[in-house]
């Protein structure tokens, strides 16, 4: 797939604030999500989740927040993250450049349709 | 499974992330492991977690932090669209060329891997092959070396290819367990003979499918036939009717169910008639090849070629040599028959004597006539003596000859060598002269033949030997069968020759 390798984003991180930008998720729940909203074509593995997840920490744009038991998956205390608004603001520049991109696209009649 | 694999992958991050989030890496395989079952869902779990780690281990050591937040203050900043890559340079070529061999090397090691055949071991062998099971009985019984194993296998078992001396040595007047032999039974126990059975496995399918099948039917007709040839042959009939049942019992308990494998079904019966009996000539044999219905008897012909093959190879007799110090040396390679090769024997003995001590080097013999045997000894004692052969009743035959008019050598020290490939006839003589105390045993534990019993045959493919006679062992039991004869020295086969000169001569000159 050389398109995807072209673009550097969406990039790992842009995910996960993405998939973070509903609720609160543990990590698991994030590779889920993220593998949800991109119908399945990026899961993240466990390495790369977690350096990324703590290079969001590193940026504040996410945090973490108290440890608590997911109903869903047992007894185990997982820790939860959140976007911090830091966060909401990259994601939502970063979001705006993809649009700009994409209006660009289809101005050069690379890109045709209505959606997006 | 997956968890403890991944959990050992772990180690590759460095401490810090593992401190951080091993713990929630952990879980989180342990989740997908949880909700992704099933064969597919777990090999693309698999992939994912191998991509990633092939991603994200040398990220975790070459952190890029900097550039995301340099990322971010250049959004900030509010200029156009921005790209960013993790990697600033492309790939260079060395990189591509070296991922590339690789990528070649996997490629072809999987192909090769794929078209590579691998012998299938049925479940059951590699339960026998545990501990404590085969490998020790082959201890006490059969061949105890692979070397052993493998002349065991050529001489004693298939030696009718062929006018060998060796095979003829064992042919007129041993016909019966020896002749049954030269099918290519395969002796139940040792693993020496094991092997070489595996070897012929790989060579025929259908031999495969005979060795590795036996269904309780079949287990159940051996142990019939097993049985009733014990009760009809066995020497001592309440031992027999013992061991009869015993073969019995232990069918209708199911405790032959796990023998699958014919060769391990042949050893367990023979252990569970000998826990009974104790008996060491007993046996049950597996043939891969069927057996034919009526042992060949020795022809005419064969008689011809066997008196042509003995005058050929001078009835396996090398020329007598004297050594330094008046040591006669005799290499005799098997015990020819009496009646084509007593000259040549009479005219070895002359040769030896005059020596002042005389060495029988039986490295090589592989047995034969028990009445070469009795010929031989007959010159090494000045009064008749009794000579034990378990394959023989006792009667006047069992006592020498002796003196032999004109023999010397009644009071001469005497060296047998000895060898792990000193079989049968051979054992004779080594066991009876060490047992007189008439010779010192020198080299090797011999060969441990077993060849005593007369051949009956169970079905096409089993066998079993069972000894009809009855000779009084004046030493304590056992004799060699199964275990061998024990030298005096023990030395390597190959210095037993000159460890017995040695010897020899310290002892004339004691004189």
């Amino acid at each position: 797939m050389p398109k995807r390798k072209l673009i550097p984003l969406p990039s790992a991180a842009f995910q996960i604030l993405l998939a973070l930008a509903g609720e609160d998720l543990h990590g698991y729940g994030i590779m889920r999500q993220v593998a949800e909203q991109t119908r399945d074509r990026m899961r993240l593995g466990p390495g790369t989740l977690y350096s990324s997840i703590q290079t969001l920490l590193d940026a504040k744009l996410i945090e973490e927040t108290e440890p608590r038991e997911d109903a869903k998956l047992g007894h185990e205390r997982r820790r939860y993250y959140r976007l911090t608004s830091a966060g909401r603001k990259l994601a939502r520049l970063e979001a705006e450049r993809l649009a700009d991109l994409l209006r660009l696209a289809r101005a050069k009649k690379i890109l045709r349709g209505e959606y997006v | 499974m997956s968890e403890k694999i991944f959990a050992w992958l772990l180690h590759l991050f460095p401490s810090r992330f593992r401190k951080a989030y091993g713990e929630e890496a952990l879980q989180l395989v342990r989740d997908r492991c949880r909700d992704e079952k099933g064969f597919f869902s777990r090999l693309r779990l698999w992939l994912d977690l191998l991509g990633d780690l092939a991603l994200s281990v040398p990220r975790a050591y070459f952190p890029v932090q900097h550039e995301l937040t340099g990322y971010l203050a250049h959004l900030r900043s509010g200029s156009g669209p921005a790209f960013l890559v993790l990697e600033e340079e492309s790939l260079g070529p060395g990189a591509l060329f070296f991922g590339g061999l690789l990528t070649l090397a996997a490629v072809v090691s999987f192909s090769v891997l794929l078209n590579h055949r691998v012998k299938h071991v049925p479940l059951s062998a590699l339960i026998r092959a545990a501990p404590g099971s085969a490998d020790h009985r082959s201890s006490s019984f059969g061949p105890r070396t692979p070397e052993q194993a493998r002349d065991f296998q050529q001489g004693a078992i298939a030696p009718a290819t062929g006018p060998q001396p060796e095979m003829a040595a064992s042919g007129p007047e041993s016909s019966n367990a020896n002749d049954a032999r030269s099918n290519g039974l395969t002796r139940p126990d040792g693993s020496g003979p094991r092997k070489v059975q595996s070897g012929q496995r790989l060579g025929s399918a259908d031999a495969a499918l005979a060795g590795a099948n036996l269904n309780r039917a079949e287990r159940r007709r051996v142990v019939r036939e097993a049985a009733a040839n014990l009760e009809k042959h066995y020497i001592d009939p309440v031992v027999a009717q013992k061991m009869a049942d015993a073969l019995r019992e232990h069918e209708k308990n199911g405790d032959d169910d796990a023998a699958t494998d014919s060769s391990a079904f042949a050893e367990l019966l023979t252990q569970q008639m000998r826990d009974v009996s104790h008996d060491r000539h007993l046996e049950v044999l597996y043939s891969e090849a069927p057996l034919p219905r009526r042992p060949p008897a020795p022809t005419p012909p064969f008689q011809a070629r066997y008196r042509k093959a003995m005058e050929q190879a001078n009835c396996t007799f090398e020329p007598v040599q004297t050594l330094p110090h008046n040591i006669g040396y005799l290499k005799l390679d098997s015990f020819p028959d009496v009646s084509v090769c007593q000259h040549t024997a009479e005219a070895a003995m002359a040769s030896l004597n005059h020596a002042d001590a005389v060495i029988f080097d039986l490295r090589d013999n592989r047995g034969g006539s028990p009445g070469m045997v009795m010929l031989i000894s007959a010159y090494l004692f000045d009064h008749p003596e009794y000579m034990y052969n378990p394959k023989e009743n006792t009667t006047e035959e069992s006592w020498t000859r002796s003196p032999v008019p004109g023999s010397r050598l009644a009071d001469k020290p005497v060296f047998v060598l000895t060898s792990g490939r000193t079989f049968s006839g051979a054992e004779h003589f080594s066991y009876d002269l060490k047992m007189l105390k008439r010779a010192t045993i020198v080299g090797e534990t011999t060969g441990g033949a077993t060849d005593v019993g007369t051949f009956h045959r169970l079905d096409d493919h089993f066998g079993m030997g069972i000894r009809e006679t009855r000779a009084i062992n004046p030493y304590a039991e056992p004799d060699w069968a199964g275990i061998g004869v024990e030298p005096d020295v023990r030395v390597k086969a190959a210095d037993a020759l000159e460890r017995a000169v040695r010897l020899a001569e310290s002892k004339l000159q004691k004189k």
